[in-house]
């Protein structure tokens, strides 16, 4: 028969760790990213964040002298591409130049403003999650500067993902690629929606809503409806589009180096800066929209614990979220 | 004394945490980088009394739940069970020091799939990630590496000149 004095001290004090640490989930869970949990949160990477500026400036001639080595392999290729993707842009540009006077009149029919009208804070990256499941940066910029929960960030390239918690001198962004995030978005040349998901790392998966308009590889999808300002480029399809059970499925590389971050723009948007006064989000969509495809879209999904201090006011919908 | 230790082991774990996401997010070999903390939590443990080594890697998890965007106490629960573990095998480590390197590697390994499980479990699609076997091998190797520098550092600060016997008295 089990009596207490079969478990010896250590054991004891194993049990009790991990009923605490249990205790601790469920709280923490149940009080969704808010109360203690969020407090203790943003109370520690208010004063984490010195001692990693200190161990970031003492440890960058190391990281220097690595990233050199890396870079001295990938320099001589990285050279000839882009010597080669020159050429292809300035191609692009001629071309592009006539589209552009077409879509300034599009979107001042629509009465989108593109997301160049918006101001923006540059700010650098100074630390990552602290392991490989968190898809999350640490940038050097607050509410003291004007940075606010749920606020995009940019790369030059892209969409890197969402501000979810903010401090006075730092805030946190989650990543597009991770998995609890889906985004919906446009295919440029079409005009399309789908659904766009993370996959922790890698290409993400992107479900369309219409299987009748093809889906190509190259294929730049835009974000559209939702936090995000529509027109921020996000991914590139790398494969055909397939059908499947009543949508295309594929896959999409984000544009935006998320990888490796240094330097972002956190564009000062809110919802209501969207410029679509007048339109709801069900009526951006294609009509014969599922009503749940496969996952509540934008932003993170409900079932993902959020660890924001301030938690958004809006509840998620298909296409982007709803006050 | 004992005092002294203590804080110098917490020191440490928070150094560590504060290395591994500054200089671990610029150089990343394969896009990986080391499980730096938990590694700490495993050097400590060889050497704690078994309730300070828990309570350490209790310690190290929670600092790193607040870091992470992870529900507060999973990050605990792992490394507090990678510490037991370590616990409960230190005295045949101690009697053959081959096994240490494949030792770090299998708690490492073992304490990111419980993380990747309880992820899921817990509502954050862990294993849902695409990459999740190079997110759990990578780390584990870059660990059984960086052992061969971390140990002994654990076992310097904590003034150990000769091999453990029995557990280290703070």
């Amino acid at each position: 028969m089990w009596r207490p004095s079969n478990l010896d001290r250590t054991t004891g004090v194993f049990i009790a760790l991990i009923v605490l640490s249990l205790t601790l989930v469920t709280i923490d869970l149940r009080a969704s990213g808010e109360g203690i949990g969020a407090t203790l949160r943003d109370g520690t990477q208010a004063a984490f964040a010195p001692v990693q500026r200190a161990v970031a400036a003492a440890t960058r001639p190391v990281a220097d002298f690595f990233e050199n080595i890396s870079d001295m392999f990938s320099l001589r290729q990285e050279n000839l591409q882009l010597r080669v993707r020159v050429a292809e842009l300035e191609r692009e540009l001629q071309e592009t130049e006539g589209l552009q006077v077409r879509l300034d009149e599009l979107e001042a029919l629509l009465g989108v403003k593109p997301p160049q009208d918006l101001d923006s804070i540059t700010a650098q990256v100074v630390a990552v999650g602290v392991s490989e499941f968190d898809h999350l940066r640490v940038i050097d910029k607050g509410s003291n500067d004007g940075v606010g929960v749920d606020m995009p960030v940019i790369d030059q390239a892209g969409l890197i993902g969402r501000v979810v918690a903010v401090t006075g001198s730092v805030a946190r962004i989650r990543l597009i690629t991770d998995p609890t995030v889906n985004i919906v978005v446009r295919v440029q040349r079409t005009g399309e929606t789908g659904v766009l998901r993370g996959r922790g790392s890698g290409a993400m998966d992107l479900r369309m809503f219409s299987t009748n308009t093809a889906v190509v590889v190259g294929d730049v999808l835009i974000t559209a409806d939702g936090r995000f300002p529509a027109g921020i480029p996000v991914a590139t399809v790398t494969v055909a589009a397939r059908s499947e059970v009543g949508f295309l499925t594929t896959t999409a590389s984000p544009v935006a180096g998320v990888t490796r971050i240094d330097f972002v723009k956190v564009l000062v948007f809110t919802r209501d800066e969207a410029g679509v006064d007048d339109l709801d989000d069900f009526d951006r969509l294609p009509t014969g929209v599922p009503a749940d495809p496969g996952g509540p879209a934008e932003g993170e999904s409900d079932d993902s614990p959020p660890t924001t201090t301030t938690l958004s006011t809006t509840t998620t919908t298909v296409g982007g979220t709803t006050p | 004394m004992r005092g002294r230790r203590i804080v110098l082991a917490l020191v440490v774990v928070v150094v560590s945490g504060a290395i591994q996401t500054t200089l671990f997010a610029r150089i990343r070999p394969f896009d990986s980088a080391p499980a730096l903390v938990l590694l700490v939590v495993i050097a400590y443990s060889r050497h704690l009394p078994a309730e300070y080594a828990l309570g350490l890697g209790f310690f190290a998890g929670f600092l790193a739940d607040l870091l992470a965007q992870s529900a507060l106490g999973l990050w605990a629960l792992v490394m507090t069970t990678a510490a037991y573990f370590v616990v409960r095998f230190r005295d045949r480590l101690e009697d053959d020091f081959s096994l240490l390197g494949p030792f770090v590697f299998l708690v490492t390994a073992g304490a990111l799939t419980l993380f990747s499980v309880l992820g899921t479990i817990f509502g954050q699609k862990t294993l849902a990630d695409a990459g999740i076997v190079k997110k759990i091998f990578l780390p584990s190797l870059y660990n059984l590496l960086l052992a061969a520098l971390i140990l002994p550092f654990v076992t310097w600060v904590l003034g150990i000149t000769r091999r453990r016997t029995a557990a280290f008295r703070l």
